[in-house]
């Protein structure tokens, strides 16, 4: 134990002085290692800190905010029906579930088209009517001016709240608030800007118009094709899973389904999205990790055949180290370390490197620009350093510490 | 100091070494049979080829005979390990190389070190080792010296401060003052005699007679046997 722990502290050194006699050779022995470590860290790093950004914007919308929309399941679909939310179910819902907070409505205004105008400018954006709970629901907060009242709402007022990209596009004033847009020949009043909340994966978050509910219904006309989402929050500590067993039976019992009837309408949770946003970005993770891996192969390859290059050099001095009593272990631990330091050499400048690569992406990126290397990234690139090292290593060690010292000694 | 008593601690019973080049058989050694007793001052001379490099390696446990069985201190040299034969180069005996086979690119004291570096040791008394050692060759002003700076007489006695750093009983020396001019040779060999007077073993390859002659035994090869073993008397009698 001794003896091993002596060749350890010895070996070390003669490495060292090995690595530093050769310190070009070493540095692009190294290089493989390096690119392949820094690849690795750049491409978890920007995964991660962007899956971080993402999270945070959906933790923005309410991960706890759920979504209750009309299902047509393919079967109905082939039958040629296309089933819908009324009006009326929202508010049977609104009086008779418990637990809920903030419950609101949302329809689409079909009847007022995509298109806004604005003096001579226009663009296309998604018109959303609701009402004034819908603030609460979703956290969108205003930048200037104000929120859709109440009021807004009973007296059907043709009010607008704005995103800060219609704002934009349409060329309107810093302060929009109190101007005319004019949405397929009716014209609303702006009374707020929101706050501008960016992009996810390209999405723009602030390409809407929100009018009250009642002024859009009344406009779409005809009652009979309502379709509307609700949306609510649970109360804070109420089982979701209660109040969707709760709201289903509600619906059910109204639309009067049988038990062989399928539900007409389907919940979503924010929650879910972003599990299925973590599932891709994982795939890609491991997809661009397992990439990266095959360069630190190669790298790791770098490194033996210097090291057979290097015992092959050295074949004299390992003559002379066996003449004057080294043993075949410490030969091979001298070689070893030499493999293990020029690899792990190689991982903590990629480390480096790969951190400041994405640090300088990341710059480019949404989000507050935060890197953040997760420690499993980081202890698997030493892992795989590591074992780079030892892997590759061991063959030239091996046949430096099996020379015969007279043949070592004779070697020109 | 080593202990002064007469037992055999080398001792070759029938050893033969032959080597296999390109199609030829060469036997450098030819059925050798050797006995040398604790504390003897040897020289082994001979024609060049006559396989006085080669025994001496066999001796130094660098090379492995291709039969016959060579008995180190009593103990049967094939039977050892590798680590075994290692521990023996390290402890049992200073080697003295004809091309000295110093580390070319460290110092002096680094290369006088190195057998003690694979002793365990603080490295203090390692250094302090090197410095007596070097002291006693007369090299204490070259100690930071790369052996490109030195001359070959002052390479060889690196060499020979390197042998006698770690004390070995059996001091080997393959053409130990090959390389120097008669001064140096002159206080080399009193070092040898001074080495020998302390209880050491020493054996010496030279086809140089003034320092056959300094030996108390001189064994001479030819064609891989021994053609005259001879022990010297006060006046010298055989080149």
């Amino acid at each position: 134990m001794a003896n091993s722990l002596h060749a350890f502290i010895q070996g070390t050194k003669a490495a060292m002085l090995a690595i530093s006699a050769h310190g070009m050779r070493s540095a692009l022995t190294t290089l493989g290692i390096i690119i392949g470590v820094g690849a690795v860290i750049t491409v978890v790093a920007i995964m991660e800190s962007l899956s971080a950004t993402i999270t945070d914007q959906l933790d923005d919308l309410g991960s706890d905010m759920v979504t209750l929309q009309a299902h047509t399941n393919p079967e109905q679909e082939m039958l040629g029906k296309s089933n819908k939310l009324s009006y009326d179910d929202f508010l049977m819902l609104k009086a008779k579930t418990k637990n809920v907070s903030d419950m609101t409505a949302t329809m689409r205004a079909f009847s007022l088209g995509t298109s806004v105008q604005y003096g001579r400018s226009n663009t296309q954006t998604q018109i959303i009517g609701t009402d004034s709970s819908y603030q609460r629901v979703i956290n969108t907060y205003p930048e200037l001016g104000r929120f859709l009242s109440e009021s807004d709402d009973l007296r059907r007022r043709r009010v607008a709240f704005i995103g800060s990209t219609v704002a934009e596009k349409l060329n309107m004033p810093s302060n929009p608030t109190g101007e005319f847009i004019n949405l397929s020949g009716d014209w609303f009043r702006v009374i707020g800007l929101a706050e501008t909340r960016g992009k996810i994966f390209g999405f723009d978050q602030d390409n809407y118009i929100i009018a009250p509910f009642s002024t859009i219904r009344s406009l779409n006309g005809s009652q009979a094709t309502d379709n509307i989402d609700i949306m609510f929050r649970p109360q804070p500590g109420a089982s979701l899973d209660v109040i969707k067993r709760q709201m289903t039976q509600i619906l059910r019992q109204k639309h009067k389904l049988s038990d062989e009837d399928v539900d007409y309408f389907k919940f979503t949770t924010a929650e879910k999205a972003k599990k299925q946003f973590a599932q891709i970005t994982n795939t890609v993770t491991f997809v661009a990790g397992g990439v990266v891996g095959i360069s630190l192969l190669v790298g790791g390859i770098g490194i033996m055949n210097i090291m057979l290059v290097s015992v092959t050099e050295r074949t004299k001095e390992i003559g002379i180290a066996k003449a004057l009593g080294a043993t075949p272990q410490f030969i091979l631990f001298q070689f070893l370390i030499e493999a293990l330091i020029l690899s792990l050499l190689g991982g903590v400048i990629g480390l480096a490197l790969g951190y400041g690569l994405a640090a300088m992406i990341a710059m480019f990126m949404p989000g507050d620009g935060g890197v953040m290397v997760p420690l499993w990234a980081v202890a698997l690139s030493f892992g795989f350093t590591t074992a780079i090292g030892v892997i590759f290593g061991l063959a030239p060690a091996i046949k430096a510490s099996k020379l015969n010292p007279v043949d070592a000694l004779r070697y020109e | 100091m080593v202990e002064l008593d007469h037992d055999s601690v080398i001792d070759l019973r029938g050893i033969t070494k032959n080597y296999q080049m390109a199609d030829q058989n060469f036997c450098a050694l030819d059925n050798i049979n050797l006995s040398i007793n604790r504390n003897e001052y040897v020289a082994i001379t001979g024609p060049s080829g006559s396989g006085k490099s080669t025994l001496m390696n066999v001796l130094g446990c660098l090379d492995n005979p291709s039969s016959g069985e060579y008995f180190l201190d009593q103990k049967n040299v094939a039977m050892q390990s590798e680590a075994q034969l290692a521990k023996i180069r390290n402890y049992g005996v200073g080697f003295i190389f004809q091309s000295f086979n110093l580390l070319p690119r460290a110092s002096v004291l680094v290369n006088v070190m190195q057998p003690l570096i694979y002793r365990v040791m603080p490295n203090s008394e390692r250094k302090q080792l090197a410095l007596t050692a070097l002291d006693r060759v007369g090299l204490s002003d070259k100690v930071y010296s790369l052996p490109n700076q030195l001359s070959g007489g002052q390479r060889q006695r690196v060499a020979i401060a390197r042998a006698l750093v770690t004390n070995p009983a059996i001091i080997l020396g393959d053409e130990p003052t090959g390389n120097l001019d008669s001064k140096t040779t002159g206080d080399i060999m009193a070092l040898f005699d001074e080495l020998h007077d302390q209880g050491h073993t020493i054996i010496l390859v030279t086809h140089e007679a003034d320092i056959a002659r300094h030996c108390r035994r001189v064994i001479r090869l030819v064609d891989g046997h021994i053609e005259s073993d001879v022990i010297n008397t006060k006046e010298p009698e055989n080149g």
